[in-house]
């Protein structure tokens, strides 16, 4: 039996290990832990534990439609290990996404603040709901165990048909949403992975990938514990798959050839490299094996073929949950930590499955409890020659100082330095420019990267009205008449003191005393002090935000533009029939929107070159 | 030098203080699970609770065990023992330390009060060592790691003595300070290992004990047969 106890002790250590890398992840933050940056987001934790956790848990549903709705009564043992599996691939994927999520104890959110309009809310709402119906299907497993939960038991036995049926819906649409997902990618995934069908591509592998899943799971485990190889059943489910992995194949190659990608599949582009091997080890190289029904029915190449299907699957949904954006995203390469943690999920997972396989009724004869094959003689306590009774926790003694040793490895491997991410750069924001002194068109551009704003000034003041600055502009730094965006928000991405509070106070700037705003005798707070307008009498607010100013926080430039356009675009779409893309980032920026998208805006304003930029600070210096 | 002490107090240190820690719980959480089972496994269960509880409490405070029984070698261990956990845990240095890797603290001993206690401590730790080694019974008893945990004991608190009072030269003070830290990397590592485990067993030891005498069904067949094997 020492197969199983050396795998174990090789999945204690990697939990172990992956422990102490999370508890370094939840002190220190995301910042030490992974490679990510703000323009990488998505890395190896989404590709694996994610993407490819929630395909690997595909076999519960595809084993469950099997022997519940196409009644194929044979499958029976393969069910409930299938159902095992697919819980506890959903309770890592959950796991995986808690340690990847920057602020985890959020994630209710999702249950109470509904945004209907993101496809990450319906895969959550999808992982909530699938996860707790898998735990209802499987919990009457363990419940048998005790008469007491009996009634439990036959409660949950009542409803299994129609959980079974909820659980495939819910599959169906999870499996496929993730494909969703991408969509919204369209710019920064690799064309060879985009596809309009993406949604239909991912369910249709899943299928494939959960019947191969649940065939690579019954070899496994037989194998470990020295069992006979299932291998009819497993015969049997190589050759559906066989065909699901060939109707995936031809959808894929449709897709490819119908949208003109094929030249991209043999252009030697590394992206190209990765496209074709995927697909030889996902789908050509398994398909064929298991058409021939003589490799079928042999052990090593079910365990060949199905391998080839979860590891070329897995990398399909890596691919597409990262890898093949890199072109446009920041270089990424996952550090050891992500690998480790991603590692860890997986062997705690397998470690829940063998105990369940050992202490459940999930195969028809349960596994003998590995330590009662071999003999330990009783121990004495050497000192008071008291019997200690047997030691029957060999293993549980060898496993909990594997997973102890391996913990404080990784808690040596951690930097000992007080650790912190960097934060947002504080980026002081430059004014706008503009290529007449007249500030007709003005280039919003500020921290002087690439991407600007060209902002047609002269034609909002046509269309909105002469006398309506203050629609935009806030009236005004006191002792002027306007001021620009940039002279109070004056940080790109972080909040602004806009009050300066210091200043006010001291001798060197407006030098007052505290009593000149604050009230004598009650506490002194922003909201109990002066309103500005008091002291500053042609200070006036843009629309509703007057209470702004009593917060001395002020948000950031990029915050503050994107307010103020965005919402009132979104009025102004709603009443302009021709324009009812007014309010999409298209609009504004239009540099680096892919020509077909800008088609897709349905106008075009032909904006000036901004070659010779001269700052629009004429108003200021010229006084 | 400085590397060493560098890597001693930083990734050894973590190495040694989280198998400590782990190892520490782990063998804690073992006995409970074994005595459990045994308990479970027990034909008769009759246990003595309160007893056991009054005797656990009796060897928490050892006060009235000591009373009753004044033996030198009892004092001396109960004071070694006071030095031994308070002067590592509430010297200054150490708590700034602490504060300055992970940003916990808390107060600290009065230095003359640390000073006191680290001498008490040697001083102690040598007469429990001549104890040992010249009364027949107590001789009798000791096994090999009585012995070396006295010695080893001795390492970090002498080395943080001399480099905390002592003017000392620059140089030795880095190989003292390596030795302090080393020695105290060592004691981590090696207490959930050995009879220092008693530090979160020893509550638990009054249960246990009753519990090792209650022996499953058709046992005494099973111990024949072991001994047998012993002989």
């Amino acid at each position: 039996m020492s197969r199983v106890q050396n795998t174990k002790l090789i999945l204690w250590l990697l939990t172990g290990f992956a422990a102490a890398v999370a508890l370094n992840r939840y002190v220190f933050g995301l910042g030490v832990t992974t490679n990510l940056s703000d323009k990488t987001p998505w890395g190896f934790w989404i590709g694996f534990d994610v993407m490819a956790g929630v395909a690997l848990a595909a076999g519960g549903f595809v084993t469950t439609a099997i022997f519940y709705i196409m009644k194929r009564e044979e499958f029976h043992p393969l069910v409930k290990p299938a159902v095992l599996t697919a819980f506890l691939g959903y309770l890592a994927v959950v796991a995986g996404l808690l340690v990847d999520l920057g602020l985890p104890w959020n994630i209710w959110h999702m249950i109470i603040y509904w945004n209907p309009h993101s496809p990450l809310f319906e895969v959550g709402w999808c992982v909530m709901l699938y996860t707790t119906v898998l735990l209802l299907e499987f919990s009457p497993v363990p419940l048998e165990k005790s008469s007491r939960y009996a009634k439990i038991r036959d409660f949950l036995m009542k409803f299994r048909f129609p959980l079974v049926l909820l659980g495939i819906m819910l599959s169906t649409l999870h499996q496929s949403s993730l494909g969703t997902l991408f969509l919204i990618m369209r710019y920064r995934l690799y064309p060879l992975w985009y596809s309009h069908i993406l949604p239909i591509e991912f369910f249709i592998s899943a299928v494939a990938l959960g019947l191969m899943m649940v065939a690579f799971e019954s070899l496994a485990s037989h194998w470990l514990y020295r069992r006979e190889p299932e291998t009819s059943l497993v015969s049997r489910l190589c050759a559906a798959a066989a065909w699901v992995l060939v109707i995936y194949f031809v959808a894929k190659m449709t897709d490819i050839i119908a949208s003109g990608k094929l030249g991209l599949i043999f252009n030697g582009k590394w992206q190209s490299d990765l496209f074709i091997v995927e697909v030889l080890v996902s789908t050509i190289i398994p398909a064929a094996l298991f058409f021939v029904p003589k490799y079928r029915g042999n052990t090593r190449v079910q365990w060949i073929g199905s391998s080839m299907v979860v590891v070329g699957m897995v990398l399909n949904r890596i691919d597409v949950g990262g890898l093949a954006m890199l072109d446009s995203t920041a270089s990424y390469t996952p550090s050891w930590m992500e690998i480790a943690i991603s590692f860890g999920v997986v062997s705690a997972a397998v470690l829940v499955f063998l105990f369940a396989i050992e202490n459940f009724h999930i195969w028809e004869i349960r596994p003998e409890d590995p330590e009662s094959l071999t003999y330990t003689p009783p121990s004495f306590d050497y000192s008071s020659r008291t019997w200690l009774g047997v030691p029957s926790m060999a293993s549980l003694t060898k496993h909990t100082l594997a997973f102890v040793l391996s913990f404080a490895v990784g808690m040596a491997l951690m930097s000992g330095k007080r650790l912190h991410a960097e934060g947002i750069d504080q980026i002081t924001v430059r004014p706008a420019t503009a290529a007449d002194s007249l500030c007709d068109t003005l280039c919003i551009n500020g921290n002087r990267d690439d991407q600007f704003v060209d902002f047609s000034h002269a034609g909002h003041i046509s269309r909105i009205g002469k006398d309506s600055c203050w629609v935009c502009h806030h009236l005004s730094l006191p002792g002027e008449k306007l001021s620009s965006c940039w002279e109070c928000h004056t940080s790109m991405y972080r909040e602004a003191d806009f009050f300066k509070h210091d200043w006010h106070a001291s001798s060197a700037g407006a030098n007052l005393k505290c009593d000149d705003c604050h009230t004598p005798g009650v506490t002194r707070t922003a909201q109990s002090a002066k309103k500005c307008t008091a002291c500053h009498p042609a200070y006036k607010f843009a629309s509703d935000e007057k209470d702004v100013a009593q917060e001395y926080d002020i948000p950031s430039y990029v915050d503050a533009m994107h307010k103020l356009c965005v919402s009132c675009h979104t009025v102004e779409a709603r009443q302009m029939k021709d324009k009812p893309n007014l309010a999409q980032c298209p609009t504004c920026h239009r540099v680096g929107t892919p020509p077909d998208l800008r088609a897709d805006m349905k106008w075009d304003v032909r904006l000036p070159h901004f070659d010779n930029l001269i700052l629009p600070d004429v108003r200021r210096n010229g006084k | 030098m400085e590397s060493l002490l560098s890597f001693a107090r930083g990734p050894l240190f973590r190495l040694c203080f989280m198998i400590m820690l782990l190892g520490l719980a782990r063998l804690l959480f073992l006995d409970l699970w074994e005595a459990y089972r045994a308990y479970r496994k027990a034909g008769d269960k009759k246990m003595p609770w309160r007893l056991i509880v009054r005797r656990s409490l009796e060897w928490a405070v050892p006060v009235k065990r000591v009373s009753r029984n004044p033996q030198l070698y009892y004092i001396v261990s109960i004071l070694f023992h006071i030095g031994l956990i308070v002067v590592p845990v509430f010297l200054f240095a150490h708590i700034n330390l602490w504060k300055s890797s992970i940003g916990i603290s808390w107060p600290a001993l009065p230095f003359q009060w640390a000073l006191w206690l680290t001498i008490s401590t040697i001083v102690f730790a040598a007469v429990l060592l001549i104890e040992r080694l010249s009364v027949k019974a107590i001789h009798l008893l000791s096994r090999g790691q009585d012995y070396f945990w006295l010695i080893l004991l001795l390492f970090p608190f002498v080395t943080g003595f001399v480099c905390a009072n002592i003017r000392i030269s620059a140089g030795l003070y880095e190989f003292l300070m390596a030795v302090h830290v080393l020695s105290g990397d060592l004691i981590f590592l090696l207490i959930p290992f050995t009879k220092i485990a008693h530090c979160v067993l020893a509550p638990f030891s009054q249960v246990i004990d009753a519990l090792a005498w209650k022996f499953p069904p058709a046992t005494d067949q099973d111990i024949l047969e072991t001994l047998d094997r012993f002989k």
